[in-house]
């Protein structure tokens, strides 16, 4: 039985998640000691530098969906995640956003039991300021794609599968459900899916634990091998040895 | 005291307090374990379930935190793990505790 990590990066005219999935892997490294496969296009592949032994799969990405960030209006290349199923070689894959940072070898708890498909639902926002999830965003109830663990089994393909074909749909799917926003997000595809596969009623097998998160105006002010220190407004916080998602993108310009 | 001194004061106490929240969190990550292929907390709760359980039955069956069952066939190794586990992470959040309590009284 073979497990590791998928992550899918694509640099955009604005970010280069290069820098970011960089120091992603060194975490990955140091804390999980599993295998890696990046997922990328041949222009931001040029642009890695030496991270050791890690599996490349080049694709040619779909490059139309855009998102909000820090008042702006940018490019975002997120349609490629719903292929992570044929795309991992692994039996048990820890689907991670290159954004997430990990501090603890947490994850490897979860590649562990019989469940097929996990990801959290809840997350905590660090600042305490609840900036992460908003009102009335959608009628169904919001899971997050940052990191899902899914074994290769006949549920998480009719997962995957599902979502393939409500990102194809996923202008119908958004009225359906009544998705505030106009870009497609795996958030909603994945949690679509999954109400849909347990007989439209709520999924019920999550991780226990939210995910810490520093929402996009909060500046990462120095991401270290044991924690992070962010700002967000006047006060200035720190963590360490706790798995965070950072969706600030600028600190690694710095 | 004049009213800057107690605004510095009182944001102190709310870093403090969101500073506590985040490593309560983080203990509680931490508390997750796996077993037999299902997910336990490694709390109190489930640490006095299982004494319980233990002292009645030397094999029974418990839900996880996704209200799976999950049939316990070792007690004992099973206890052991989550005291370990909570012992952890209560030690690391008492150290917290003291770093915190130290800012306080300066």
């Amino acid at each position: 039985m073979t497990t590791g990590v998928l992550m899918y990066c694509f640099n955009t005219p604005e970010v280069n998640y290069h820098l970011l999935a960089e120091q992603c892997v060194a975490q990955i490294q140091k804390h999980l000691k599993l295998e890696i496969t990046i997922v990328t296009n041949i222009k931001t592949f040029k642009k890695f530098k030496p991270l050791g032994m890690i599996n490349y799969k080049l694709v040619d990405n779909v490059t139309s969906n855009r998102r909000s960030y820090r008042g702006k209006n940018i490019a975002w290349y997120n349609f490629e995640r719903v292929m992570a199923y044929e795309h991992s070689p692994y039996d048990t894959t820890i689907l991670m956003d290159c954004d997430y940072f990990v501090f603890t070898d947490n994850l490897l708890t979860y590649t562990n039991t019989k469940y097929d498909f996990l990801l959290h639902n809840k997350v905590h926002d660090l600042t305490g300021e609840d900036m992460i999830e908003g009102k009335n965003e959608s009628t169904i109830p919001i899971v997050w794609a940052t990191v899902t663990i899914f074994r290769k089994t006949e549920f998480a393909k009719q997962v995957f599968d599902l979502i393939k074909h409500i990102q194809r749909h996923y202008e119908h799917y958004r009225n359906l459900y009544r998705i505030k926003y106009r870009n497609y997000r795996n958030d909603f595809a994945f949690a679509i899916a999954l109400h849909q596969l347990n007989g439209f009623t709520s999924h019920k097998n999550f991780i226990p634990t939210p995910m810490a998160m520093l929402s996009h105006e909060v500046d990462a002010i120095d991401v270290a091998e044991t924690g992070i220190t962010f700002k967000y407004g006047k006060k200035v916080g720190r963590i360490e040895l706790q798995d965070v998602h950072i969706m600030d993108k600028e600190f690694v310009n710095v | 005291m004049d009213i800057g001194t107690l605004k510095n004061y009182s944001d102190l106490a709310y870093d403090l307090a969101q500073t506590k929240k985040n490593a309560l969190e983080k203990m509680r990550s931490r508390q997750i374990v796996a077993y037999n292929g299902r997910l336990f907390r490694a709390d109190v709760q489930t640490i006095n379930v299982v004494q319980t359980y233990k002292a009645h039955s030397k094999k029974f069956y418990m839900l996880d935190t996704n209200d799976n069952p999950c049939h316990i066939t070792d007690p004992d190794e099973f206890l052991r793990i989550l005291i370990e586990r909570n012992q952890e992470t209560l030690n690391t959040y008492h150290q917290l505790h003291e770093d915190l309590k130290n800012k306080r009284l300066k």
